[in-house]
């Protein structure tokens, strides 16, 4: 087991390393001129050549690559032409919004797209499943910048219920972070009203987060689930007299997770990497939006330093999924 | 807010939130008191990515900037004029080179560090050795050392040579407190790593908050030096700047008074919110010109004849209408508030015997090839004026290629004629009301920055623009520029096309929102504003 992991750490490193690569070729074969762009629109040569020489933009590729390399191995992820500001600091001050939208997301995935998919299993064929995969098929399909102006045009232009974007009212005045989640922080400083207050900020984004995530667990979760309540020994179960309630969350589910688990460890990264539509539309001050802005300023370090921590996100997540599928199928321990 | 937490909190959080059951909707709120005081918040796309003043601007960053700082003089009103600020008055030596300022006695830091001839001179001569910011407006013209403090209140500023413009760039330098600065130095970095957060300014407002990517706070300063125009008892408590990026949630957030003023108003936008009880739409002619600038040294466009051919094929009137009549046509390569400004005579307007006239002078006298044209990606208007120009270009057989490209990519290709588009649309908006601030834009030293993207060349047109920098006699300037507007309109270089009105969004109880073209884009001044209600 512990060999297992350690090559799967192994692996993970070097595809870490080919992700550094890859953003930085990218990154540097984009036509751009992040010096121009962070001396200003009227800056004259000098201005932008001292900015050039200030971030070693003027040193040869191979040069400024083995640079960034190195401050990396060092936890260092450079800093911004345009703020000056480390981008490690920036990447700690607005990953936590991040996390915590994204864990919001997953859950409401979770909660409702594997009771969601069990139902339908049951009803197989039936009307709640046919809505059910309407649902799900609108989940994968509505792009999410779309959906999320569509929800922001309902529930706060036109009904008022919840705010339009943010994190928290802008006369709030934020408190000292303990973990940088807003909704666990304000519960354990005992804070009801601010607590009540976050959850109607992230409510919307982490909706339209979760929706392609819900969709897809809803479906796997429900064709597994159609398979597992098929297979001999629910049969044997059901011959056994043994509860319909037992036969479904104990004996099927059980074994339908597996799939579904594969499906949170990949969604997992894939709404990391959607962050980068929903902060903006709802100005979520995460690391999605911070990619964005940056790259609006044609700011490459802050850019490879997001993209860093999304792939870094994937690996991990599915580390935690394959360990999983030990806890959850004996057969896969020994192997 | 205390950090400590223990089992009776954690119950206490989570009792309320069972209390409360479900999410109580969440009533909008006109504007914030802060004991009897309001708070005004004002929305735009645009973060705030470094407050410090000599490092660099735009508008969003300019507003705050001219909120917690200073300046010599200021510019107001439309036409922008400017007014003595934190001096009181200032001289020119006959020779064009020496200006003498004379401080207001009463000015003060933040901090109550008084605002004396010494801060001025250390402001501009960190401005000058950054060498970021607004210091391309004087770098050549003043060395640090030829700034001298006389006295507490004077201060003498020697330029090498004679240079117009300069009166019209003092506005944009801030005065910081040196003493705070030296004081959050690291490593002779001039304070600059701590001036991005922070403000050790004099300005009207004290910075509160500062998060560049979500919000900026300030508060009202109340023995502000200069005092309140609306007076002590309507004077808000602050201004918050609210960082909305997409315009759905900004005008979501005006309809629910979540916020008081937006900026970044389409035409369209400016029909559809005119309609929202309680919501003022406001518009005010531009100042910022949109031209399609045309590459004066590669392919056909190198043809002057092709130039004024295009120039004369293109629709000016559909832009007008892209704009819902909100823009208005230029009569001049220069914008209509800049100094010395006249409508040249034979402006190009839209008439297709002269194109056709035109076209046959040149080395393509029945058209046949393509012209490259360049937008910013997810700009609407740049891109619906590209559709006409390829209407428009289609009677002389010309083909448009209409490319949308990141501002960036932009950047990078105005750098060199053999890289520059064949024509590029820009939107540029002066710094001051100066005419160099404009003509230079044409001068050899210009090429490869992104409005020299033309690569224009005319010897003697350059010249004219370097001499009339120098001139000191006024009417004689004034001739000069006159004669530059003209050559420029003869050579065509690009289309000079419109000034889009700026427009606003705001709540009817907002007073005193003052205009001045002078300022960038969306930016306005806070400091006048208030709210009665």
């Amino acid at each position: 087991m512990l060999t297992y992991i350690l090559r799967r750490i192994g692996l993970a490193g070097l595809m870490l390393f080919g992700l550094v690569c890859l953003t930085f070729v990218i990154a540097n074969i984009a036509p751009s001129d992040p010096a121009a762009l962070a001396a200003g629109p009227d800056a004259g040569r000098s201005q932008i050549e001292n900015l050039r020489r200030e971030y070693g933009l003027d040193r040869p590729l191979h040069e400024q690559f083995v640079r960034y390399v190195t401050d990396l191995v060092q936890l260092e992820f450079g800093r911004s032409v345009a703020t000056g500001r480390a981008v490690g600091t920036d990447l700690a001050r607005y990953f936590p919004a991040t996390l915590e939208l994204c864990l919001v997301a997953m859950a409401i995935g979770l909660l409702f797209g594997v009771p969601l998919g069990i139902v339908s299993a049951l009803h197989k064929d039936g009307p709640i499943d046919h809505v059910t995969r309407i649902f799900a098929v609108s989940g994968v399909a509505l792009p999410p910048f779309w959906f999320g102006l569509l929800l922001q045009l309902a529930f706060a232009a036109w009904l008022g219920w919840l705010p339009t974007s943010g994190r928290l009212s802008v006369f709030t005045e934020p408190m000292e972070p303990i973990t940088g989640l807003l909704l666990v922080d304000s519960l354990l400083a005992g804070n009801g009203s601010l607590f009540l207050e976050a959850a109607s900020y992230i409510a919307l984004p982490a909706l339209v987060l979760s929706f392609p995530c819900l969709a897809q667990i809803l479906r796997v979760n429900r064709s597994e689930m159609v398979e597992a309540l098929r297979a001999d020994y629910i049969v044997a179960a059901r011959a056994h007299g043994v509860r319909q309630r037992r036969i479904v969350v104990v004996h099927a589910l059980k074994n339908a997770m597996l799939p579904t688990l594969a499906i949170i460890g990949l969604r997992w990264g894939w709404m990391m990497s959607s962050t980068v539509l929903v902060e903006t539309v709802f100005d979520w001050p995460g690391t999605g939006l911070y990619a964005v802005s940056s790259a609006i300023a044609g700011d490459f370090k802050p850019v490879m330093g997001v993209t860093l921590i999304v792939g870094l996100n994937f690996m991990i997540a599915n580390l935690i999924v394959d360990l999983l599928y030990g806890v959850l199928d004996p057969r896969l321990r020994s192997a | 807010m205390t950090n400590r937490v223990n089992r009776r909190h954690f119950l206490q959080g989570a009792a309320a939130l069972g209390a409360a059951g479900t999410f109580a909707p969440f009533s909008s709120v006109a504007f914030e008191r802060d004991g009897n005081r309001k708070i005004l918040v004002f929305t735009g796309n645009q973060a705030v990515p470094v407050l410090d003043p000599h490092w660099r601007y735009d508008w969003s960053t300019r507003m705050i900037q001219q909120s917690v700082y200073d300046g010599l003089l200021k510019y107001v009103g439309t036409p922008p004029k400017i007014i003595p600020w934190l001096a009181e008055k200032y001289e020119m030596s006959p020779d064009g080179k020496t200006y003498t300022f004379t401080l207001v006695g009463n000015a003060k830091f933040h901090n109550g560090d008084p605002v004396d001839a010494e801060a001025v001179r250390y402001s501009f001569e960190r401005a000058l050795k950054m060498n970021a910011g607004v210091a391309w407006m004087l770098k050549a013209f003043l060395k640090p050392e030829n700034i001298v403090a006389v006295d507490a209140r004077t201060v003498k500023f020697t330029l090498d040579r004679p240079y117009a413009p300069f009166i019209t760039y003092v506005p944009w330098w801030y005065i910081v407190n040196p003493k705070q600065v030296k004081a959050n130095e690291v490593d002779g970095d001039l304070g600059k790593k701590w001036m991005t957060e922070h403000e050790a300014g004099s300005g009207p407002f004290k910075l509160r908050r500062f998060d560049a990517t979500s919000l900026i706070h300030m508060d009202t300063v109340p023995d502000y030096w200069n005092g309140w125009p609306m007076g002590e008892k309507n004077r808000l408590s602050g201004f918050i700047y609210r960082i909305i990026r997409e315009s759905a949630p900004r005008k979501a957030a005006l309809q629910r008074r979540e916020v008081d003023v937006m900026a970044g108003v389409t035409p369209d936008d400016f029909q559809q919110m005119e309609k929202v009880p309680g919501v003022k739409m406001v518009n005010f002619p531009g100042f910022t010109s949109f031209g399609i600038k045309f590459n004066c040294q590669v392919g056909p466009t190198a043809d002057v004849n092709v130039r004024k051919a295009i120039a004369y094929a293109f629709d000016y009137d559909a832009v007008l209408a892209i704009h819902n009549g909100m823009a208005e046509l230029m009569t001049s390569p220069f914008p209509t508030p800049i100094t010395g400004h006249v409508a040249v005579p034979d402006m190009p307007r839209r008439d297709m015997a002269k194109a056709k006239e035109y076209l046959k002078k040149s080395k393509y006298p029945d058209g046949g090839f393509e012209l490259e044209y360049v937008h910013v990606q997810g700009l609407e208007d740049p891109r619906r004026i590209g559709l006409s120009l390829l209407d428009a270009l289609r009677q002389l057989d010309i083909k448009v290629n209409i490319v949308a490209q990141p501002w960036p990519t932009m950047t990078a290709r105005a750098g060199k004629a053999e890289t520059a588009p064949a024509m590029m649309s820009v939107y540029v908006t002066p710094v001051g009301t100066d005419p160099d601030t404009v003509a230079y834009q044409y001068h050899r030293n210009s090429w490869g920055l992104y409005y020299g993207v033309s690569h224009y060349e005319n010897p003697a047109v350059w010249q004219l623009i370097a001499d009339a920098r120098g001139e000191t006699d006024t009417a004689k300037r004034m001739a000069m520029y006159a004669e530059i507007q003209k050559a420029l309109v003869a050579d065509q270089p690009e289309i000079f096309c419109m000034m889009a009105n700026r427009i606003w969004g705001m709540r009817d109880y907002v007073r005193d929102f003052a205009y001045s073209p002078v300022r960038s884009t969306s930016e306005i001044d806070p400091y006048p504003l208030w709210i009665e209600a």
